[in-house]
């Protein structure tokens, strides 16, 4: 298996605070790969240095075997990386459809030039693809809709299908079932499994064991900015130290 | 003939034949010289809209790079005999470079700060007019006499400089209607609602907003070379902080983020002052007290953003379809 994404002794200190201490791992190609760890743990903090929000303190991250420690976010986006936020950030006062539309168009690309002479195939591929992506989520009814009306649910579909329409190599999905319901969750446990069989590499970051463990591959647990699991569900649940992590030791 | 066609050419007869066989009717210079201001302050609302209307900017300097056209347009004509054709671009690339210099260091700021730092700048190129005796004559201005040449062709009558003025601000409306009813656009929104999460989209925020800071200097720019011709003289108080906030007020009541919003907009905050005259100078209470009430009633804006990209996708036409039948919802 080929590694699509690896962390080379990722380390990010605020301050004296080492958020990310050491930190290192490899997604493979057509993975669905878990990162669970308890509140604090810094998990997003991982996240950011991966997507080029926060630059590391020391250590490299390559992606498609190249080093992308550095570079900032829009051009880790282009290079077939794209990601979700832990907090929900769709465009609340853009529709629906305009909202996928972003994610289409930063790949493809759009500038002033292109849209006042002859950009009509570029416009093409942009609406088809976001369309394509509307439906596939199941919100072409809600097309015309501002994202600021939309249910919570429908509103995490939307910046999943948004990222989708970059057409990425990694998908990166930060606490997608924060908020849901058990039914909720398992339909989205579904979505995201379909969307793996289809050969996209997805990596989960939860706090929630549950659907980590139901669903991923091979998870990696942090705890207090360290790496303290890798392994398969299976293993990982039957771990010492994340029992310790996650229980505070109260079983012990 | 569809139903968007017949609307397009129906606001085309409206700007160009019915306007001034109105204005012939009155047969005043008075009224010509009204329906030209109201045509460059649509223009200025328009450029206005793409920086803070669809980019999300709060801009405060943009009668400075208004100003900045007006000056170059102005001097080049009166002291070094280049005339309108060529005039009129050069004032559009000044205004448009001078806001290119003023981007790169202020695009990286958040918000309230880029908001301050463009009043600094607009205050500073005003001080420069007012004070730069040598160059821009300081508070005497800058006397314009000679008159709109289009390519060899002397326009010297009322109604021929109103069509010059509307084709050209006609024009400027489109391209900036074109750049913000497309995907282009939509890549601004996304600026305007989260530029961090843009940014993971894969657009290069800090680019996208220097390029609408720069599209938008450059149609103030324009503008400023058409108010330099049509009023054959120009001061710095033309382009004194307060018309800064006249622009963004026709934008804001106008609707942010709708372009027929603030053309809506201008129209009335340049129509409605001339139009009260006759009640002496309570009018500016009425406008001030009308101006309070649209905010307080249509925070929007008279025509709101989701009506007016609505409007130019469906009545317009500028929408994609995603089935057939079915009206547009992409852009084309």
């Amino acid at each position: 298996m080929t590694a699509i994404l690896e962390l080379d002794h990722l380390t990010r200190a605020f301050g004296g605070l080492k958020a990310v201490d050491d930190v290192s791992t490899q997604v493979h190609q057509g993975e669905l790969f878990g990162l669970i760890g308890p509140n604090g743990a810094g998990k997003t903090t991982l996240f950011n240095l991966i997507s080029g929000f926060t630059p590391p303190s020391s250590g490299e991250v390559r992606f498609k075997g190249e080093v992308i420690t550095g570079l900032s976010a829009h051009k880790i986006a282009h290079k077939g990386m794209s990601r979700t936020f832990q907090n929900l950030r769709v465009f609340p006062n853009m529709t629906v459809f305009d909202n996928i539309s972003v994610g289409a168009l930063g790949m493809i690309g759009v500038g002033p030039i292109s849209s006042l002479f002859g950009g009509k195939a570029r416009a093409k591929d942009i609406s088809e693809r976001s369309y394509e992506m509307l439906e596939r989520v199941g919100l072409a009814d809600h097309a015309d809709d501002l994202a600021a009306n939309l249910s919570y649910g429908k509103r995490k579909y939307l910046e999943i299908a948004r990222a989708l329409a970059m057409k990425p190599d990694l998908l990166i999905l930060d606490e997608p079932a924060a908020g849901m319901n058990d039914s909720e969750t398992t339909e989205l446990a579904h979505f995201i499994t379909g969307l793996n069989k289809e050969g996209l590499t997805i990596m989960l970051v939860e706090h929630d064991m549950g659907l980590v463990m139901g669903i991923c591959e091979r998870l990696v647990v942090l705890a207090s900015g360290r790496k303290i699991a890798d392994d398969v569900p299976a293993v990982v649940r039957q771990d010492p130290g994340v029992l310790e992590a996650y229980l505070g030791g109260d079983e012990g | 003939m569809s139903k968007s066609l017949l609307i397009k050419l129906g606001l085309l007869v409206l700007a160009f034949a019915l306007i001034p066989a109105l204005l012939v009717g009155f047969d005043k210079g008075y009224y010509y010289q009204i329906a030209t201001i109201a045509a460059i302050f649509m223009l200025l609302a328009a450029s206005l809209h793409l920086v803070t209307g669809v980019a999300g900017l709060l801009h405060l300097g943009h009668a400075a790079l208004y100003g900045v056209g007006a000056y170059v347009a102005a001097i080049l004509g009166a002291n070094h005999g280049i005339g309108f054709t060529l005039g009129l671009p050069l004032a559009g690339l000044s205004a448009a470079a001078i806001a290119f210099l003023v981007a790169l260091p202020t695009m990286r700021l958040m918000s309230i700060y880029f908001a301050v730092a463009t009043l600094g700048i607009g205050q500073m190129l005003y001080l420069v007019f007012l004070n730069w005796v040598g160059l821009t004559n300081g508070p005497n201005g800058v006397m314009l006499f000679s008159g709109i040449n289009l390519f060899g062709l002397e326009i010297d009558s009322d109604l021929g400089i109103y069509y010059v003025v509307a084709g050209i601000v006609a024009i400027s409306i489109l391209v900036l209607n074109r750049l913000s009813h497309s995907y282009y656009g939509n890549a601004l929104r996304s600026l305007r609602e989260d530029d961090q999460c843009a940014s993971a989209m894969g657009i290069n925020v800090t680019v996208m907003k220097i390029q609408a800071f720069v599209i938008s200097a450059f149609f103030a720019g324009i503008a400023g070379a058409l108010w330099a011709y049509t009023t054959g003289y120009i001061s710095p108080n033309d382009f004194h902080f307060s018309q800064s906030i006249l622009i963004l007020t026709m934008v804001v009541v106008g609707g942010l983020g709708s372009l027929p919003g603030v053309l809506i907009g201008a129209l009335l905050l340049i129509l409605l002052p001339e139009a009260l005259r006759s009640v002496g100078d309570i009018r500016n209470i009425i406008v001030g007290v009308l101006m309070f009430s649209a905010i307080l009633f249509l925070p929007k804006g008279l025509f709101g953003e989701v009506s007016a990209l609505n409007f130019a996708r469906r009545v317009l036409g500028q929408g994609w379809a995603a089935k057939k039948g079915e009206k547009g919802i992409g852009w084309k």
